[in-house]
């Protein structure tokens, strides 16, 4: 019973924490470009990311070795080095998006400046990194970003016709403008499967010290949550698709966001979809900024972990405020936190084989896994998705420049 | 230690834990002898920036942008090899971690440092 207990906490805390910045700006503009049509998009990417999320984790678990370690061993110094600058910068590039994502639902919430709420996103970040111990984080971030759930009983409210909706779910595009629509797919998987999620869940199998034993947890976390997880970016397309795409508007700020919620539930519908969205943003802040340092000391072998004080592994408790300092100054220069989130997505997409190949390679390593190498399932999916992954990393950069960044 | 290693995948570029457990640098280059002879044998690990010139062009690029000194621990330091190359002595005993050290003046005066 305890043991079911502890499961269901952890399919909770992933729901909760799959959502990001990414994931709430490129679902809610595709329901309002292109109503259901591209919900067969987030399938994929959820398929991408528990496919490897439940590999890197199953990794970390039998072979004590996280992202950057397996990435190190199979790609050697040199491409593994690319790997891990291309790596970071998308880290970085991200983190500043969630940062600026946390002051934008501060804003809508409090009404401060702009500026002055990205000090106090920042500073909290950091606090609660600083205080609060690693299942804790996980948990806290997890829970209250399931106010998110709000878009699910919107989406509802709403009436959509279910029949589009089923139809959205079989690949096709009835759309005048292509690049557009590919580019909206490209921000889609791109969303679901940013790397952050990848370094994060396996060093986090390491922090939580999981054991063989844990592997149905990891499983059950990767395959339950995960899909769940999707469900929300559901929600918020077919919210947009309600709302927006019969009034050709396309939402441009976080606030047009919380109308998916605000129009069909009324206040309280609002203020619930704006504390999930700064809690799962928060959450995916707090990922981000340890995923980088997570990179930096497997690559060139520091101590690492929160579950290490920050005098055991003093450079990688340096190297997580370095990151937050560095988003915070992206950000704080007055780009639009929007388009940030947008590069960001695209650019994760082209870095995305780097981590997804030595995660497949060792996975299927007898040396270093035993009898739990890869099964005949696991290198099914996971060679189609390394395939469609490929394809996505070549496609997204011409795709982004033919479409105007999704402007047409 | 026991049966063959494939050096290349199973030593190069693994992680170094001392005796304590604690991550303390990559394996980043191998010293052989002997490989003439046909008989070749690890004589020591290699870890620090300066190393890294022997890693290709990338390799020598980043050499030049870190700062660092080489360590050398003899392959008879080596206690045993699993997910990591385990060292029989203490971090410092080697030099490495040095960075470490360095870096933790800068966090030890943080109140919750070391909790």
């Amino acid at each position: 019973m305890k043991k079911i207990f502890e499961i269901a906490l952890g399919i909770l805390a992933a729901i909760g924490g799959f959502v990001d910045i990414g994931d709430i700006v490129f679902n809610t503009v595709a329901g309002a470009l292109f109503q259901y049509q591209l919900l067969w998009a987030v399938v994929i990417g959820v398929g991408a990311i528990i496919t490897y999320s439940e590999m890197c984790g199953r990794v970390a678990v039998v072979s004590q070795r996280a992202a950057f370690d397996a990435v190190r061993e199979r790609l050697g110094f040199g491409v593994g080095l690319l790997a891990l600058v291309a790596g970071q910068l998308v880290n970085l590039l991200t983190l500043a998006a969630e940062i600026g994502g946390i002051a934008l639902a501060l804003q809508l919430l409090a009404g401060l400046p702009f500026r002055v709420l990205l000090v106090i996103a920042v500073l909290a970040m950091g606090l609660v990194i600083w205080a609060m111990p690693f299942e804790w984080i996980e948990r806290v971030f997890g829970y209250i970003g399931l106010a998110l759930l709000v878009f699910a009983v919107g989406a509802i409210k709403l009436h959509p016709d279910w029949g589009g909706v089923a139809s959205g779910f079989v690949p096709h595009a009835d759309t005048s403008d292509l690049a557009v629509y590919l580019f909206f797919v490209v921000g889609l998987l791109g969303a679901a499967t940013v790397p952050y999620e990848v370094y994060f869940y396996s060093s986090g199998a390491i922090e939580e010290r999981w054991t063989p034993k844990d592997l149905g947890i990891n499983k059950a976390n990767a395959i339950i949550g995960y899909s769940l997880g999707g469900l929300l970016s559901f929600a918020l397309m077919i919210t947009a698709a309600e709302l927006f795409y019969p009034r050709e508007i396309s939402p441009e700020t976080l606030g047009s966001v919380g109308l998916g919620a605000n129009v069909p539930l009324g206040e309280i519908g609002l203020l619930l979809a704006l504390i999930g969205i700064l809690f799962a943003v928060s959450g995916a802040a707090i990922d981000t900024a340890f995923s980088g340092a997570y990179n930096l000391a497997q690559f060139f072998g520091w101590e690492w972990g929160k579950y290490r004080t920050a005098v055991e592994a003093p450079r990688f408790t340096l190297a997580w405020m370095v990151m937050l300092i560095l988003g915070f100054l992206i950000v704080v220069t007055g780009v639009d936190p929007i388009q940030v989130t947008e590069y960001s997505v695209i650019f994760s997409v082209v870095a995305l084989p780097a981590t997804y190949i030595p995660i497949l390679l060792v996975a299927n390593d007898r040396a270093y896994m035993g009898n739990y190498a890869n099964g005949g399932v696991a290198n099914v999916f996971g060679i189609f998705y390394l395939v469609v992954i490929l394809v996505v990393a070549v496609a997204a950069i011409p795709l982004m420049i033919i479409s105007n960044m999704g402007q047409g | 230690m026991s049966g063959p290693v494939d050096l290349a995948l199973g030593i190069l570029d693994h992680q170094l834990l001392d005796s304590e457990g604690r991550r303390c640098g990559n394996v980043d280059d191998l010293e052989l002898e002997r490989v003439r002879e046909g008989d070749p044998r690890v004589e020591a690990i290699l870890a620090g920036p300066p190393v890294w010139r022997g890693r290709g062009a990338i390799g020598r690029l980043a050499a030049a942008l870190a700062r660092g000194r080489t360590v050398r621990v003899p392959w008879s330091e080596v206690e045993k090899v699993d997910s990591g190359v385990r060292l029989k002595q203490p971090a410092e005993a080697y030099g490495l971690g040095r960075g470490d050290t360095r870096a933790r003046k800068l966090v030890a005066w943080i109140p919750g440092a070391e909790r």
